[in-house]
């Protein structure tokens, strides 16, 4: 790299240069709504299917208003979302620690990694029996589920990013004052592997957000999981369609959290 | 640039040898028993060919690895770990990614406690020294190469160690740059006068730098001479007296290379599926 080219190649700074740059990057995801419905709605047309099988897209949206505006959608969506973040966040408490531990200590790897293994490859979706059984059809038992789903994300990657680490940094950090453990992690291993850590996080919150309506579609009497099983149950389609756009939704907005954060503190680069 | 405020120590060298067990549990000599003096405010560099234990020896001297037998010390202090005294460059850079230049140079200022105005001003005085207090909020991937050594020789400085340690620093650069960086450290060390143990493959670059020149053998390691290089700053690599320190060089390297290449022909006619 030359230091001409170093100098060149900044992002636009301006706020409407900012703004033109994410309405760009929105666009695609409204094509993509825009044709989901076009099809949908000339599928009602051509077929003319009953309302309890497919609902056309008008029918739906009023539906979706209706549901918000009663409560019952916005209160299902915070069911849903509260437990996929508690259960999130226990299993980042856990698995993040246990990551940088595994990482770092090859002893403590090798006893653990064939644990992981073994467990990694069972779904979520599988341990629903036994979470019934051991924690109830409560919150214990679909938080329990979404913590299986996202456990192994965040330890995986927070080993990767560990154990990437460049050698030659940990040298230099220790020959300019972090000469015990503690300071070395604080200041050269965890900046180091955080932005691995971040992906991590990231990609675990989309496989519990997955796993949650399978939890709430088993056993739930709330949540989105719940407004689409009960859907099914009484049906209303439209409650099964508002419920699966909602996901859908929902799941590309925690998305775009995440990138915003991993955009300010990831230092591999653009 | 004002005169640091350590002064520069001799560094001891007693018996300091380094012994592993490699994958297919031989003992290798990485580092025979080894004797030397680098005076306060020498620059001293290691040649030698690779595996002659010229990094072990230089790790060991930072604290990074622990020796087999023998001992080093600065001034008084027995070398037993990484001190902040002791700064050190290393060949990739080794800077840290998620800093920019600026927290790059401040990282040991902080480490060592400095309130954070104090650090600023003298991680900018060391970046200035680089001639790169225009680039403090880059990041390091934003840089050249011989931009990046140079912030990491400023980050090296700025500690004010008694003695740096190099190890080919320089090795990754294009020629124009190597020869650049060579003269501005020259010029650094000139005004500085701390102790520089340098560890290089080029002949030309370590008679251009060096008081004295230590010249290591491979398998096992050891040193095989030590050659005085008492020629004037700046040196021109065509005069006679720099030719004829280089034949010198030349001549002892010849020696150990056309024997450890030996010893390489007769390992693989030993055992022709080796490797």
């Amino acid at each position: 790299m030359t230091d001409a080219h170093a100098l060149a190649g900044r992002k636009p700074r301006s706020f409407a240069g900012r703004l033109r740059s994410r309405l760009a990057r929105l666009l695609p995801y409204l094509y993509a709504a825009i044709g989901v419905v076009a099809v949908w709605w000339a599928v009602v047309l051509v077929f003319k299917p009953h309302m309890s099988l497919l609902p056309s897209p008008w029918l739906t949206a009023q539906t979706f208003v209706q549901l918000i505006a009663n409560g019952e959608l916005p209160r299902d969506a915070a069911y849903s979302v509260c437990r996929v973040l508690a259960a999130w966040v226990l299993s980042a408490l856990i698995a993040v620690p246990l990551g940088f531990a595994m990482g770092r200590w090859q002893r403590l790897e090798r006893v653990l990694d064939p644990v992981v293994e073994l467990f990694r490859p069972i779904s979520p979706l599988a341990w629903i029996p036994l979470a019934i059984l051991w924690f109830g059809i409560d919150e214990g038992g679909k938080i329990f589920v979404i913590f299986i789903g996202t456990f192994f994300p965040i330890l995986l990657n927070t080993i990767a990013g560990t154990k990437s680490i460049d050698p030659v940094l940990i040298r230099a950090g220790r020959i300019l004052g972090c000469t015990d453990d503690a300071s070395l992690f604080r200041k050269v291993v965890l900046p180091a592997s955080l932005p691995q850590v971040i992906v991590g996080l990231r990609i675990s919150f989309g496989t519990g957000w997955a796993s949650i309506i399978a939890a709430e579609l088993v056993a739930a009497r709330s949540g989105l999981g719940y407004l689409i099983s009960n859907g099914m149950e009484v049906l209303r389609s439209d409650f099964v369609l508002v419920g699966m756009v909602t996901i859908g939704a929902l799941g590309v907005l925690f998305d775009g959290v995440f990138r915003w954060v991993d955009a300010r503190y990831n230092w591999i680069g653009e | 640039m004002t005169a640091s405020a350590s002064t520069a120590k001799p560094l001891t060298v007693r018996g300091l040898a380094k012994q592993y067990v490699s994958a297919d549990g031989r003992v290798v000599d990485a580092l025979l028993p080894t004797d030397l003096d680098i005076a306060p405010g020498e620059f001293l560099v290691v040649v030698g060919p690779s595996g002659c234990g010229k990094s072990t020896l230089l790790n060991i001297l930072a604290g990074l690895t622990t020796p087999s037998a023998g001992e080093a010390r600065v001034g008084d202090v027995l070398v037993q770990g990484p001190d902040i005294d002791r700064g050190m460059v290393f060949q990739d850079y080794a800077l840290f990614p998620w800093l920019d230049v600026l927290g790059n140079v401040e990282f040991g200022l902080e480490r060592m406690g400095m309130p954070r105005r104090e650090r600023r001003e003298t991680a900018m005085r060391y970046l200035a020294m680089v001639g790169l207090a225009d680039f403090a909020d880059k990041r390091p991937r934003e840089l050249s190469g011989g931009m990046k050594q140079r912030v990491a020789i400023a980050r090296a400085y700025a500690t004010d160690p008694s003695i740096i340690f190099m190890d080919e620093p320089f090795g990754a650069l294009d020629a124009l740059t190597r020869r650049h960086l060579q003269h501005e450290l020259l010029d650094i060390w000139q005004r500085h006068r701390k102790t520089v143990v340098f560890i290089t493959h080029s002949v030309v670059e370590a008679i251009y730098l060096a008081d004295r020149i230590v010249l290591m053998t491979a398998r096992p390691g050891r040193i095989k001479s030590v050659i005085p290089v008492k020629l004037a700053h700046p040196r021109d690599a065509t005069s006679d007296d720099f030719r004829s320190i280089e034949r010198q060089v030349y001549r002892d390297l010849d020696e150990e290379l056309a024997k450890s290449f030996r010893m390489e022909g007769h390992a693989a006619s030993a055992a022709p599926a080796a490797d």
